[in-house]
């Protein structure tokens, strides 16, 4: 048993890692997976379909605990699911935000479930305004894949014929609301769109997976999986294949190597017995999402790679990017002004989007280069949030949020950096985490580029706002600071040049012919969309490239 | 479960008195929870017949329970006994208020009637009335109103006040009923 060799180790169980694993197992490879913390027991740790108060902090969480915590995502629905224990700097002047879910599974048990398909407008995108380089793929190539997940994971929206957004195969969308229909009205009048979001939540029956209840509770997990996250969708089918062994708790130290720095397995620290544990196999993915992944293979030094594993280029770890998140602006409707209350909430802010449409038939249309995309949200939330700003008291004061329920609208952008010398992770040269691991260090600011996507999206919004008769109450001041998204991507670039880049085409490493990176590491940059699906397209392409080279005998089956 | 699951979650909280009764469907399960004098954990027992009736003039009992009912004064305690950053605040605030009262009236906060608190925190609470000096009395204000707003609002009480639609599962996606209206030029008139 312990010297026992798999064929693949896979490192993270979460989008990639949880894509990787099921299609080798599904092709009879041996697997060992490891996660750095615990299965959670939806019975226990997801605390959906609860009241308020039902909670001693009202869902709050303890105000002691959220001073401390390493990210926003933490409330007494989630609070067992995020990682607290290790930590992460940042140099003096930059801040960012990092909150990790190392539970099976990791962050796809809550995602966001927006899920549009990059296009070759974002792999051609140097090609068309001059900055960095294309993707080393096109949309031809990586459009199957996107097809076969989008069949695995059921995502509802519909056919919509944008340029920045090829269309896929689609469940029927979330209904409207009315708040829809009436920024829509705005939208048209301004000339952006608004459209059905793409959305990775069951609005039928799909593939064995329940259709959604419409709780609009899905980021505090669901109960039913009636949207996708690998330990419904992907982890059980790896698991009845038998191929599966996964070490839960198991925090990835560094990649080992043989004599001739090729990978051999892996070293981990059990979380429970706070040993050290080595484990064995002919190929290693990585998938332990961005940071954590270039964090642990800039940890894997050896007489080969003194700099880290698969590092000849120097590129591990560079090129961070992220979306820029922000509410550029939020009014109300006076229209729906004492008008009954209405179930807005039901999906969980992901029904309609304003899909990218600036630059599109002339890259260089607007101050900036490349687009953003913006979410739109309100409506009857589970708390009136805007009642805590409102003026007055009394039952003048009681009336006007009841008023007012229905009325609140804003628009969060989601907008992309450029890949960056400056935006980076290291190493801390001095911190370590509880079990003695270097932690990331994360160099990053904002760009020119996307403060200007910013400015832009406050004024387009305050002018749809304007435009379907709400009062524009305001436009944003600062932006989330960055890391809030969770669309980090790029620390271990795909390119075919080794010199250049980290990963070839299909997400192997240049260096390491058995060292495979199955997250979005490989990503050029972030696009104006969001990552999971995409992270699934390419996990697994690379997986079955990975299956190929077992066949062709390059990796021998264990 | 449900219910099960609210009174031993209840029975945990230290000193509620009117929590489980702020949660309409405990049943027999509430019949565990006896309803005495609360006793707060953090304020003096002045300060918090001044927060208590606070939050009885911001969210007032009128054709529907207010903050009182709802217990909200216990909430702001227990959130206030358990975040250091917070206490400062308050303490300040509640001293702020008393001086306030007494230099306007000759009499601390609670000395004062119903009808003379709510003329007093006028200025406070309305942008409209408001009046250079009392800058540190409007935040103290804000900050009240901004935990009241969460205490209340976050009970079934004010659940129900709202129709909250968190309150109700759903068949299939709820589609806006307006048809051939999408601006909503044309509505009913306002409900509320």
């Amino acid at each position: 048993m312990a010297n026992q060799i798999h064929d693949v180790i896979v490192i993270g169980t979460g989008a990639g890692g949880g894509m990787a694993i099921k299609t080798l197992c599904d092709a009879g490879l041996k697997v060992c997976a490891l996660n750095a913390s615990r299965r959670l027991d939806p019975e226990k740790d997801f605390r959906f379909h609860r009241m308020p108060w039902d909670m001693k902090f009202r869902g709050l969480d303890d105000p002691k605990r959220r001073g401390e915590s390493f990210g926003y995502m933490d409330n007494e629905y989630t609070k067992a699911a995020w990682d607290h224990e290790i930590p992460f700097t940042t140099p003096p002047g930059m801040k960012w935000m990092w909150p990790r879910c190392n539970a099976v599974g990791g962050k796809t048990n809550f995602w966001g479930r927006s899920s549009a398909r990059f296009g070759d407008i974002d792999f051609k995108a140097a090609s068309l305004d001059g900055y960095d380089v294309d993707w080393p793929l096109t949309y031809d190539e990586i459009s199957p894949f996107y097809t076969r997940v989008e069949k695995m994971i059921g995502v509802a929206s519909t056919v919509q014929n944008r340029p920045s957004n090829p269309d896929g195969s689609y469940l029927p969308p979330f209904n409207f609301r009315c708040l829809d229909f009436i920024l829509q009205s705005g939208c048209n009048k301004v000339g952006v769109p608004y459209l059905p979001d793409r959305c990775a939540q069951l609005t039928q029956p799909h593939e064995g997976h329940p259709a959604c209840h419409f709780c609009g509770e899905c980021t505090t997990g669901c109960d039913v999986g009636a949207f996708f996250s690998t330990p419904y969708f992907l982890l059980p089918k790896a698991e009845a294949t038998k191929n599966l062994e996964l070490r839960t708790d198991a925090l990835v130290k560094n990649v080992l190597v043989d004599e001739n720095g090729q990978a051999t397995g892996v070293a981990y620290i059990d979380r429970q017995t706070k040993q050290e544990v080595e484990v064995y196999g002919r190929a290693v993915v990585v998938a332990a999402s961005c940071i954590e992944s270039a964090r642990i293979m800039l940890n894997s030094k050896s007489r080969h790679w003194p700099n880290g594993i698969a590092n000849t280029s120097g590129q591990l770890g560079r090129n961070l990017c992220d979306h820029l998140y922000g509410e550029s602006a939020r009014g109300y409707l006076p229209q729906l002004l004492g008008q009954p209350s209405f179930p807005d909430h039901v999906g969980d802010s992901t029904i309609a989007w304003m899909p990218r449409w600036q630059n599109l038939k002339d890259p260089h249309e607007e101050k900036f280069i490349r687009g953003y995309s913006v979410y739109p949200d309100g409506g009857c939330e589970e708390f009136p949030g805007f009642a805590t700003e409102l003026d007055g008291f009394g039952s003048s004061f009681k009336r006007e949020v009841k008023r007012r329920y229905p009325t609140h609208v804003s628009f969060g952008v989601q907008a992309p950096t450029l890949r960056s010398d400056t935006n980076f992770v290291d190493l801390d040269p001095e911190v370590k985490d509880p079990y003695g691991i270097p932690v990331a260090r994360i160099h990053f600011e904002w760009d020119e580029n996307v403060l200007k996507m910013w400015e832009h999206s406050k004024q387009v919004c305050s002018d749809v706002l304007r435009a379907a008769g709400a009062e524009l109450e305001k436009t944003g001041d600062e932006p989330e600071i960055p890391g809030f998204s969770l669309h980090e991507t790029g620390t271990c670039r795909m390119g075919n040049d080794r010199n250049k880049f980290v990963t070839n085409r299909f997400g192997q490493t240049h260096d390491v012919p058995n060292l495979y990176v199955c997250d979005a590491s490989v990503f050029l940059n972030c696009t104006d969309k969001t990552t999971t699906i995409s992270i699934l397209a390419f996990s697994l392409r690379t997986s079955e490239h990975l299956i190929e080279n077992f066949r062709r005998g390059e990796h021998q089956a264990a | 479960m449900r219910i099960l699951g609210t009174a031993a979650a209840a029975a945990q909280f230290p000193g509620f008195s009117r929590w489980g009764f702020a949660c309409g469907y405990m049943g027999n399960a509430a019949l565990q929870i006896k309803p005495a004098e609360y006793r707060p954990q953090f304020f003096t027992p002045a300060e918090y017949a001044s927060v208590e009736r606070l939050t009885e003039i911001i969210i007032p009992s009128d054709a529907t329970p207010g903050a009182k009912e709802a217990g909200v004064a216990e909430f702001i305690d227990f959130m206030v006994f358990s975040d250091p950053d917070a206490q400062y605040g308050f303490r300040t605030g509640l001293t702020w208020l008393d001086a306030f009262a007494e230099e306007s009236t000759g009499k601390r906060f609670m000395a004062l009637t119903l009808g003379q608190q709510t003329s007093l925190l006028e200025p406070l609470g309305f942008k409209s009335k408001a009046r250079p000096g009392l800058e540190a009395g409007r935040r103290f204000f804000s900050l009240m109103r901004e935990y009241t707003v969460t205490g209340f609002y976050t009970t079934e009480i004010g659940y129900k006040e709202l129709d909250n639609p968190a309150l109700k599962f759903y068949a299939e996606s709820p589609e806006c009923p307006h048809t051939g209206d999408p601006e909503h030029k044309h509505l009913p008139p306002p409900k509320y």
